[in-house]
């Protein structure tokens, strides 16, 4: 009996210190999902810092009409179930006004649909699987392209310069990567390039030698990956072990223009391509501005899903400072009207082929020279002449 | 052909270092029948004490090992002693609260690396990292090779342990029958301390064999403690030579299972080898030797 009281007591006192703090009554509360421990949780912390600098500035600058604006963040994990509850945890316990984030596209999917469901604004920044915006939700808006629009840049490269005849397609074998090899299929049976192999892995994976074999088997003119940060690293220093050379190898943005892919990969991420949806030397205005106050605040390299995140912090208070009234309602209205311009390009949430509230952005191919990330492509807006061909024994020596 | 060849080679090797971890697990799950779900959490620990000592002190990591496998032994020494036998003595609301406190001492040890070096991906890149031997068309990566020899040699030396000295002799009659031992007056309390120590150790051992080829981020526990324990399951709960016998083929079944069906479907290949064990071998491998 006794033990049986000892540990009711013990809920209490969880129950209570996890009620947390309260907040002041003139302020607004936006929850944002990010995973913050598990696998991604490199991505998340980029996301999550870029979020608290724009949070900083706007609160700086007079916050949301007077009124201080908070974030809520809370952990995914990486799991879709756990972004389910941490979703429904924001609505109903913090009675935020509307969510923000989404890193993982299956973590995403869960998000919005709870969103939906409970007809709350969300505003996606990173999850980019096409189907979040293919379901007719209409509280769902996403800021940056769907993974089927990452390879635009890329298929003009390869149509005017590469001229590919063969391709072999990897993915990592979840939402995102799943999505984007089949888009990246459809796109080679466009050009008339033939995919002699188009085959997942499951992320976290040590040895991708059997695989990579297999490519080696069929060699291809082009290697398309779409992997996380880790796997890229790894199937780009295994594929030069194996003196796997097709032309060219090109990744599909996530994890091969992050800082720590040269790192990790050494001489093997030299002269690899990748789809990008940023590069902090484009005309965009603020777009310089914040990535050296990034790497000023945090003494370490951002990119793309950081300007994602940046961008959206500002999307999320310009809408809250239009809106009517803070009922869902009328923040999805003024979400809906957003049309502004971001440090991560313009914003303006439009409908098209199946996609409804979806933000349209060119994409960029950039390039690994000498240890440097290049944008390459377009060429109007290139910061180098890109290395192509590319004599794999030398690059490799 | 070629690709057959490239296929199993791969497989033994990884297999050589699954067995290095599954045999920590195994001899804790002997003597103390318990299934210690911390074990890729420990790895984890001696990967980043590998890390630190390449990064500030510039020591290679195969040096490291004369330090990451003495510190995880007196880690596990430490958690045995002060955190899971004291559960003996406090009867519990649950039953097997000493697998629950593993758990608990996973996640701590997880959140404390976070705390210190934060959710980055961590590599050590060696000059030798990349290098690959080569035998006709097939590549063999250089520390894969050497790491499946030391991996080798540690076995072999536990045999020795096990199967020559006292202590190793208390140590199996302890796991066959701890009242037994007792009675014969072997210091069981002692023994288990020593036992976590050991797998500490030797799980240590593998991960800084790893750090070279692979990378580093305080979750990466949890999926190795997965592998300990589908290879402690196939070896047969306790058994060492069993452990071995379950890595190599764990090893292998994956390889083959990428090569030959997907490699998404990788861990599904090793699952359904370990299905098939429990069903057809409920003993696990350990039946098909005499040992």
């Amino acid at each position: 009996m006794k033990r049986i009281a000892t540990v009711c007591l013990a809920l209490c006192m969880a129950a209570a210190l996890s009620a947390g703090p309260t907040l002041a009554q003139d302020s607004i509360k936006v929850g944002i999902i990010l995973p913050l421990t598990g696998g991604q949780a490199a991505f998340g912390e980029i996301e999550k810092n870029s979020f608290e600098l724009a949070l900083e500035e706007i609160n700086a600058g007079g916050g949301v009409n007077g009124k201080r604006l908070y974030f809520i963040f809370e952990d995914d994990t990486g799991k879709p179930e756990v972004a389910r509850s941490a979703a429904e945890k924001l609505i109903t316990k913090d009675k935020v006004v509307m969510l923000g984030g989404g890193y993982g596209s299956s973590e995403t999917f869960a998000i919005a649909g709870v969103a939906q469901q409970n007809e709350m604004p969300f505003l996606v920044n990173t999850g980019s699987a096409d189907k979040i915006t293919e379901q007719n939700w209409n509280y769902v808006f996403r800021l940056n392209p769907a993974v089927s629009e990452y390879p635009s840049a890329l298929e003009s490269f390869l149509t005017e310069v590469v001229k590919p005849k063969t391709a072999a397609i990897l993915f990592e074998d979840s939402n995102f990567g799943s999505g984007g090899s089949k888009t990246f299929q459809e796109t080679c049976n466009r050009l008339g390039i033939k995919v002699l192999l188009n085959e997942g892995y499951s992320k976290g994976g040590v040895d991708f030698k059997p695989l990579l074999v297999k490519v080696k088997q069929a060699n291809p003119d082009l290697v398309y990956m779409i992997s996380y940060i880790m796997d890229a690293s790894l199937l780009m220093s295994q594929s030069r072990e194996l003196r796997l050379s097709p032309k060219v190898f090109v990744g599909g943005a996530a994890g091969f223009t992050l800082p720590e892919f040269p790192k990790n990969a050494g001489k093997a991420s030299e002269m690899v391509y990748s789809a990008t949806l940023w590069y902090q030397t484009l005309p965009y205005p603020g777009a310089m501005a914040y990535y050296d106050k990034y790497v000023k605040k945090f003494n370490k390299d951002t990119e793309y899903h950081g300007a994602e995140a940046y961008a959206a912090a500002f999307v999320i208070a310009d809408a809250l400072k239009r809106t009517k009234s803070l009922t869902p309602k009328d923040v999805r209205d003024s979400l809906a009207a957003t049309d502004m311009m971001t440090v991560f390009g313009p914003v303006k949430f439009i409908s098209y082929d199946k996609k409804t509230n979806q933000n349209k952005l060119p994409t960029y191919l950039v390039q690994w020279i000498d240890g440097k990330l290049e944008l390459v492509w377009p060429r109007n807006v290139a910061t180098k002449p890109f290395v192509f061909p590319i004599d794999w024994e030398k690059t490799w020596k | 052909m070629e690709i057959l060849v490239q296929t199993l080679v791969s497989g033994v090797l990884i297999g050589g270092i699954y067995a290095l971890i599954g045999i920590g697990m195994t001899l804790i799950m002997g003597v103390m029948k318990i299934i210690n779900l911390a074990h890729g959490q420990l790895m984890m620990v001696a990967m980043y004490i590998t890390f630190v000592l390449f990064e500030y002190f510039g020591l290679d990591p195969y040096f490291s090992l004369l330090v990451s496998m003495p510190a995880l032994f007196l880690l596990g020494i430490f958690l045995q002693k002060y955190l899971l036998n004291p559960l003996l003595k406090v009867d519990s609301i649950l039953p097997e609260n000493q697998v629950l406190m593993t758990v608990g001492i996973g996640m701590v040890l997880t959140e404390i690396i976070r705390f210190i070096f934060r959710s980055d991906y961590r590599s050590v890149k060696t000059a030798y990292s990349a290098t690959a031997l080569y035998i006709g068309p097939i590549s063999l990566n250089f520390p894969m090779v050497v790491a499946f020899g030391i991996a080798l040699l540690l076995t072999a030396a536990l045999f020795f342990f096990l199967l020559k000295t006292d202590l190793g002799k208390s140590v199996r009659a302890t796991a066959q029958n701890a009242d037994a031992a007792m009675i014969m007056g072997i210091n069981a309390h002692w023994i288990t301390v020593l036992t976590y120590g050991l797998g500490s150790g030797l799980v240590a051992a593998a991960g800084t064999l790893l750090l070279p080829i692979y990378y580093l981020f305080p979750d990466i526990g949890g999926p190795f403690t997965l592998k300990a324990f589908v290879i402690t399951m196939l070896g047969g709960m306790g058994s060492t030579i069993g452990a071995i016998l379950g890595g190599v083929v764990l090893g292998v079944a994956e390889s083959l299972g990428a090569t030959y069906i997907s490699m998404a479907l990788k861990d599904a290949v090793g699952l359904v080898i370990f299905l098939l064990v429990l069903i057809f071998l409920p003993g696990g491998l350990k039946t098909l030797t005499k040992v």
